[in-house]
């Protein structure tokens, strides 16, 4: 686990130099700890002091970078195994399978497909990332074509899953300078394997049958020169994949066996319930996700929830403070007033929308907090309320003076009364009775 | 109709002709002592006439002046009917105060090393033999005195201009004063004859709403007197976000004469108190938060309370008093203690400094709570403070009785846990008016003991009992009847103080833990818990840990040190070592910013029960509560 | 050498034991039992504890329902007995969860069918039932005594406790015999509390099963993931105001945009996915009951589990 400040600190010369741009050794110290600043940025460490400090501040989830260009994609990184411990920083790529036995149309439509599709939530671009070509038919030739055909559409990045060196060879020919993922080196033809990782300059996905073979050949791998190891997970029973993947996170964390410190692959094939298959990927520290093309509603719910699980917990997203409108409000509709926390908007303005009221939502800036926590902490206040309301021109918009507010912030309804001139309705506490307090409320 | 004015601060007030001058006072807005409820029996009402016709029967009631008093135009208020225009001298002792201004300290003893020193001289006159010039003169004699060497000590232009005559007049029998300021030392006065047992320092704490002086006897260490005062610049603004609006409205010149006025009349009611003669100040020490001391300096604070929050200075801040608007001698030292940020300032490092954490090995939480709170947690190795709001429930404000801690407000009380009847005192014994600080607190542990309220706070209306009742909007429970209170009202306690009071514990308790938790620290390697300020001098300890207001450690771990401020300045002005030591101890600190630190969210919402949701945080507590609900019957 | 998962887990998720038979004084044709966890879920072979469970939820006011469901149920939603009937024997559910959603209508005083509604819908299906009250403090004292009276002997789970309101809810539970939902909203310290507040009441701990609150997919649904982690984390470090199993139920998830903007042809199947991309997860973050609003969820959902726990099914377990 991560070192504390003080920890750290008693590790540090003590001089307040501020050489390191903080203003103390314990600031420093506590940026350290949470990973703000690097143990280099003071220049005064002793020898023992760096040995410890660099240790147990380098992730221990070894990065690795798949493709190039635009689209090219980073994963590893991670240090934690629940996201609240501090967040997981690297979204997992989703690469959807053609195969060499598909015609270059086929595969031309499903490569076009994942290049344009595109799912724009909360201000973010959500996509597929990129294409795993796999060798069905066993002939170089075949798999060097269905690779050409890909290449010819898109520049996306790929993983080449052809476990014959010959075949993966006759891929790599076509695209190996784009870093594409090698898949995949097992105990047999690792030498060929990693041999061809270096020559490209490629990550290298590996398998074997245990965790045990697997930590083993990935030593064997990074001793035949090949650092950018991926560790493939994939197996039938997803209760297996579940169980491998935990274990690995564990011991890769923990930094008790290094040698499986690095991202984990999942196809999600074998197991026949692609949907299933993906959800453990997303969850369980999958890091690279092939699957077959999928329908567009698992993908719509796929590409949420890899989002959902990949926000920065200690960070919610934010709504641009303003006005919203529901439904096509008039001057009389009802004016209520949140916090711009994207979870306390989106439900307010479902709920909002199924009573049917046509209304106008005040979005206040709190910095992303919740109503609970920016009253606690005062974010949310008469002043903040007031300029807001003349900032949106609120008052243009309808002709009443009446402002409903969240039910957390009822200890400011006198305050912003005074302050704003407007009569304060405190709403519910729960976005969920909306409806029924404007029915009631709201004449 | 007449004009009454009040002095000082010339509050005006038109009155009908015939109205007392108590009710001019109250119409002012001056809260008059009225003890006896103006009945003319205890004479706590006294005012000075200055100017104007007015009527009091010196007959009946004289006997509370001297004949001097009553030539001043001495009378009591509620007595005196105005008859035309008058001018009114209101003494301090005649007006409520507001809130007890803390002076206590715990007289911490320390080596005596002041920056004072003043040396008696009979010098010889030059001759033709011993021509040397008359400063040389001087500072040779100081050094011959056992003072600093004779090229160490800088003498300002002002000085020398004054020694050829004082030297001559007083027959070369004259006493030198040098201080020690940061450029070294410097001669800062020259006076006739032998005046050094006069030598004298001031210690201030400059608060937000107070302003509390102590005179020290530099040669001694003696107390020579102390004096306490409202902040004049209240006048701008009650809190320290609207002064600093004022002040941005071009107001800051006189928010800087109104802070120098308060100081300087504190000083004058505590050098007259012990017959000092404010000439014989020579060096002035103020702890004050860091928005009040930028002010006194004259530096503007706008820019402290917008992001990112950065004060102008940190470090300490030294220079004439006299440049500050002082009232001491005239090249007398002024010595501002350092911050560390806007919320940490002087006062805090006074605190630390009071208390004797940054001297020590073992490990000390310190809070300071008012509207705002600070809490510093270290050792002499480290620091951690963080500051923040803890809103005004704890001192009584948003609570519907709830009241500063003024005459008639309970201060301490208990449930019987059988009856439920309240047992109380109310400060000054007068009949209860509401609740202050220390009265809520103990309420919270006394209900909460009882089973009336859960431990989130709800007021438990299944419980069948006269005291417990619905209320108007949220349920109540009465803690004194009509017929005992002094207002004429059931003084209750609803269901939203309650919530009120333990979101107010709760960013404090959670300020700790942060603390804590950054520093890797459980509680009991908190080898002391010190409460600085008016709050933590008056609370209940036991009832403090059992709301879960501070973590649980023993008791006797808990000390209040009263006005760590004033005690931090006293210190630093009778030893000038300690100096150096307050800014080790301001660069010692990290600084905390509780906003952004995603883990204090968390335990804010884990404060907000009844002590903490980790009940194992909090054992003797939960033992105790354990055996409170065997006794009253709930499971 | 073996690597295998690494733990130094010291607690374990109590157990809770929903329905009774007839030798135990009620009329379920099963009883089903959640949590007993040791481990985190689906960690081990076979995995500690029992198996999630899937609870099939439906209501006696159709019109406060999500259309997806109520348009593919047509004329069987008017009846909750027929529609917990035909659910039990179409789709399998573990158990039936039914709101009583004709209480959270304005006005609502018709008690008696509180007790009519739950009693038509425990002769309806053999299954364990979750029964969700009132919402409303004034009206929850007598809602639940209703139920309470209705189900006596049934060991029902019923709902919602929350902060502001757990009192006559527990006390039914308690004068009846039944088990507690106990609801914080998304956060691990009021779970906690809530906890605590019951078990000072009366309620043991063993009669508990807690609802974080599960925001539906892209709507929070992040939040309550780790907040059911974190319970689970909690519980296994030994925290025991925390070790109860968790029920979750994303109650939003076919009424949010993505649902309600889709186009007719595919609704079914984006309210398959919405759900089943919540519900699964929830799982795997420790839920012991996930929850589900249209039929079609049962199956993919029932495959998703047992694909994480391959060990032969029935609700058993260890
Ligand atoms: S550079 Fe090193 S020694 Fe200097 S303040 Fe920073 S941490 Fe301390
Ligand atoms: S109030 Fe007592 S004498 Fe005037």
């Amino acid at each position: 686990m991560a070192l504390k400040a003080l920890d750290i600190y008693k590790l540090l010369p003590k001089k307040n130099c501020k050489e390191c741009g903080e203003p103390t050794c314990l600031t420093f110290a506590m940026k350290l700890a949470s990973g703000k600043v690097k143990p280099e940025d003071c220049p005064y460490l002793d020898e023992k002091a760096r040995e410890i400090l660099g240790a147990s501040t380098r992730p221990p989830v070894q990065r690795v970078k798949v493709g190039v260009g635009e689209r090219s994609f980073a994963i590893g990184e991670e240090i934690v195994q629940f996201r609240h411990e501090k967040t997981f920083f690297h979204e997992p790529g989703i690469m959807t399978a053609v195969s060499d036995r598909m015609d270059a149309d086929t595969i031309q439509a499903i490569v076009a497909d994942v290049r344009d599709h595109l799912l724009v939530r909360i201000g973010l671009d959500l996509r597929l990332n990129g294409i795993a070509i796999r060798s069905e038919s066993g002939a170089p030739a075949a798999f060097a074509a269905a690779v050409e055909a890909v290449e010819a559409v898109a520049d996306l990045p790929e993983v080449l899953l052809a476990e014959d060196p010959a075949v993966q060879e006759a891929g790599l020919a076509v695209c190996g300078n784009y870093r594409p993922l090698i898949h995949a080196a097992t105990r047999d033809q690792y030498r060929e394997m990693c041999a061809l990782a270096v020559k490209y300059g490629c990550p290298l996905a590996i398998r074997a049958p245990t965790l045990d073979a697997l930590a083993d050949l990935s030593g064997l791998c990074t001793a035949a020169g090949a650092g950018h190891l991926v560790l493939d997970l994939t197996s039938p029973s997803l209760h297996e994949t579940l169980n491998s993947a935990v274990a690995v996170r564990q011991h890769a964390i923990t930094r008790t066996t290094p040698a499986l410190g690095y991202p984990v692959f999942i196809d999600t094939r074998p197991s026949g319930l692609p949907d299933a298959a993906l959800i453990c990927g997303v969850l369980k520290f999958g890091s690279i996700l092939v699957t077959d093309a999928i329908s567009d509603e698992s993908r719509k719910a796929f590409l949420v929830l890899r989002q959902n699980i990949y926000t920065d917990p200690q960070k919610p997203i934010q709504i641009t403070p303003g006005i919203y409108r529901v439904g096509s409000p008039g001057p009389d509709a009802p004016v209520l007033l949140t916090v711009n926390f994207s979870l306390t908007y989106f439900t307010l303005q479902g709920y909002l929308e199924a009573s049917g009221v046509d209304s106008f939502m005040l979005i206040v800036d709190t910095e992303g907090l919740s109503v609970l926590t920016s009253v606690a902490a005062g974010k949310l206040s008469e002043t903040l309320v007031r300029d807001a309301l003349k900032e949106f021109g609120v008052p243009d918009l309808v002709d009443h003076r009446k402002l409903i507010i969240p039910g957390y912030a009822a200890p400011l309804s006198g305050k912003i009364e005074d302050e704003t001139g407007w009569k304060v309705l405190v709403g519910p506490r729960d976005a969920a009775d909306i409806a029924e307090f404007l029915e009631k409320e709201w004449p | 109709m007449p004009t009454v004015t009040f002095l000082p601060g010339f509050r005006k007030t038109e009155v009908k002709s015939g109205s007392t001058l108590l009710q001019a006072a109250q119409q002012a807005g001056i809260h008059m002592n009225v003890v006896c409820g103006g009945l003319g029996k205890c004479g706590k009402c006294t005012v000075y006439v200055k100017s104007g016709r007015y009527d009091f029967d010196c007959e009946k009631f004289g006997k509370f002046f001297s004949p001097e008093e009553l030539d001043a135009g001495a009378c009591l208020a509620c007595q005196t009917s105005v008859l035309e225009d008058v001018r009114v001298l209101i003494p301090e002792e005649s007006i409520v105060q507001e809130q007890k201004i803390l002076i206590d300290v715990m007289g911490i003893s320390t080596e005596l090393n002041p920056a004072v020193w003043k040396y008696a001289l009979t010098l010889s006159p030059p001759s033709l033999d011993d021509p040397s010039p008359d400063l040389t003169r001087l500072l040779w004699g100081i050094e011959k005195a056992g003072g600093p060497k004779e090229g160490d000590i800088y003498a300002p232009l002002e000085v020398i201009r004054r020694i050829p005559r004082v030297l001559r007049e007083s027959g070369w029998k004259v006493t030198a004063t040098v201080v020690l300021v940061p450029g070294g030392y410097r001669l800062i006065d020259i006076e006739k004859g032998d005046t050094s047992p006069a030598c004298y320092g001031a210690a201030v704490d400059l608060g937000t709403t107070t302003v509390v002086v102590f005179i020290r006897n530099l040669i001694d260490g003696s107390i020579m007197g102390v004096a306490s005062n409202y902040n004049r610049q209240i006048s701008c603004g009650e809190d320290i976000l609207s002064r600093v609006t004022f002040a941005r409205k071009g107001g800051l010149k006189k928010l800087q004469s109104l802070a120098a006025e308060s100081i300087n009349a504190a000083i004058t009611e505590a050098a007259n108190k012990a017959g000092v003669d404010r000439e014989h100040i020579y060096e002035v020490v103020v702890a004050g938060n860091t928005i009040m001391t930028h002010i006194l300096m004259g530096i503007d604070p706008a820019y402290m309370i917008e992001e990112p929050y950065v004060p102008v200075v940190r470090r300490y801040l030294t220079a004439a008093a006299g440049r500050a608007g002082l009232e001491v001698g005239e090249d007398s030292g002024l010595f501002i203690f350092p911050a560390v940020s806007d919320f940490i300032g002087g006062d805090i490092i006074a605190d630390i400094l009071a208390s004797g954490m940054a001297e020590s090995e073992e490990i000390s939480l310190l809070i300071d709570i008012g509207t705002n709170f600070e809490v510093v947690l270290g050792n002499r190795d480290w620091m951690f403070a963080c500051a923040g709001a803890a809103g005004p429930a704890l001192e009584g404000g948003e609570v519907l009785f709830g009241m500063r801690a003024n005459a008639g407000a309970i201060e301490q009380i208990s449930l019987d846990l059988e009856t439920l009847t309240p047992a109380y005192r109310t400060i000054r014994h007068t009949k209860p008016k509401g609740l202050c600080g220390s009265g809520l607190i103990d309420l919270l542990a006394e209900l909460l003991r009882a089973c009336i309220i859960d431990r989130t706070g709800r007021i438990n209306t299944a419980i069948d009992h006269e005291r417990i009742r619905a209320g108007r909007q949220v349920p109540e429970f009465v803690v004194a009847w009509k017929e005992e209170t002094g207002i004429g009202k059931d003084i209750v306690i609803t269901e939203n103080d309650v919530k009120a009071l333990i979101m107010s514990k709760a960013s404090i308790l959670a300020a700790c833990r942060t603390l804590m938790n950054q520093a890797g620290i459980t509680r009991d390697e908190i080898a002391h818990i010190y409460f600085s300020g008016a709050f933590g001098n008056y609370i209940s300890k036991e009832n403090a840990i059992v709301i879960g207001l501070i973590p649980e450690v023993p008791v006797e771990r808990i000390t209040p040190i009263g006005n760590g401020a004033i005690e931090g300045a006293n210190l630093v002005l009778l030893n000038r070592r300690k100096k150096k030591f307050l800014d080790e101890i301001a660069r010692k600190i990290a600084y905390i910013e509780l906003n952004a630190e995603p883990s204090f969210m968390d335990e804010y919402t884990g404060s907000c029960f009844l002590p903490h949701t980790d009940l194992s945080l909090f054992p003797t507590v939960e033992e105790m509560l354990g055996k409170c609900r065997m006794r009253r019957g709930v499971p | 050498m073996t690597l295998s998962t690494l733990s130094d887990w010291t607690g374990e998720v109590g157990t809770v034991t929903i329905g009774a038979l007839k030798a135990d004084g009620g009329t379920r044709s099963t009883t089903v039992t959640i949590g007993g966890e040791r481990d985190l879920s689906f960690i081990g072979s076979p995995p500690t504890g029992h198996r999630p469970l899937i609870a099939f939820e439906l209501c006696d006011d159709p019109s406060l329902w999500p259309a997806p469901v109520t348009k593919f149920l047509g004329d069987r939603a008017s009846d909750p007995a027929e529609w917990a009937r035909w659910a039990g024997q179409e789709y399998a559910p573990d158990l039936i969860r039914l709101f009583l959603t004709s209480t959270r209508r304005r006005g609502f005083s018709d008690f008696a069918s509180v007790t009519t509604t739950v009693e038509n819908v425990l002769q309806a299906t053999g299954l364990p039932l979750i029964i969700e009250g009132s919402n409303d403090p004034e009206l929850d004292s007598e809602v639940f005594r209703r139920i309470g009276e209705a189900g006596e002997g049934e060991r029902l789970l019923i709902g919602t406790a929350e902060a502001a309101r757990y009192r006559s809810i527990a006390a039914s539970a308690m004068a009846y015999g039944h088990l507690v939902i106990a609801q914080s909203p998304i956060d691990i310290n009021l779970a906690k509390q809530l906890n605590i507040l019951l078990r000072e009441i009366g309620l043991p701990h063993d009669r508990i099963v807690i609802d974080p609150y599960t925001g539906a997919l892209g709507y929070g649904f992040e939040y309550s993931y780790s907040v059911m982690e974190r319970i689970r984390y909690a519980a296994l470090k030994g925290d025991e105001d925390l070790a109860m199993p968790m029920i979750s139920s994303a109650i939003d998830s076919l009424t949010v945009k993505e649902v309600r903007e889709a186009d007719p042809s595919g609704i079914e199947k984006i309210s398959v996915a919405w759900e089943l991309y919540a519900m699964l997860p929830a799982t795997i973050a420790g839920a012991s009951i996930v929850c589900v609003r249209h039929p079609s969820t049962i199956l993919p959902l029932r495959a998703g589990i047992d694909a994480f726990w391959p060990a032969p099914s029935g609700g058993g377990g260890a």
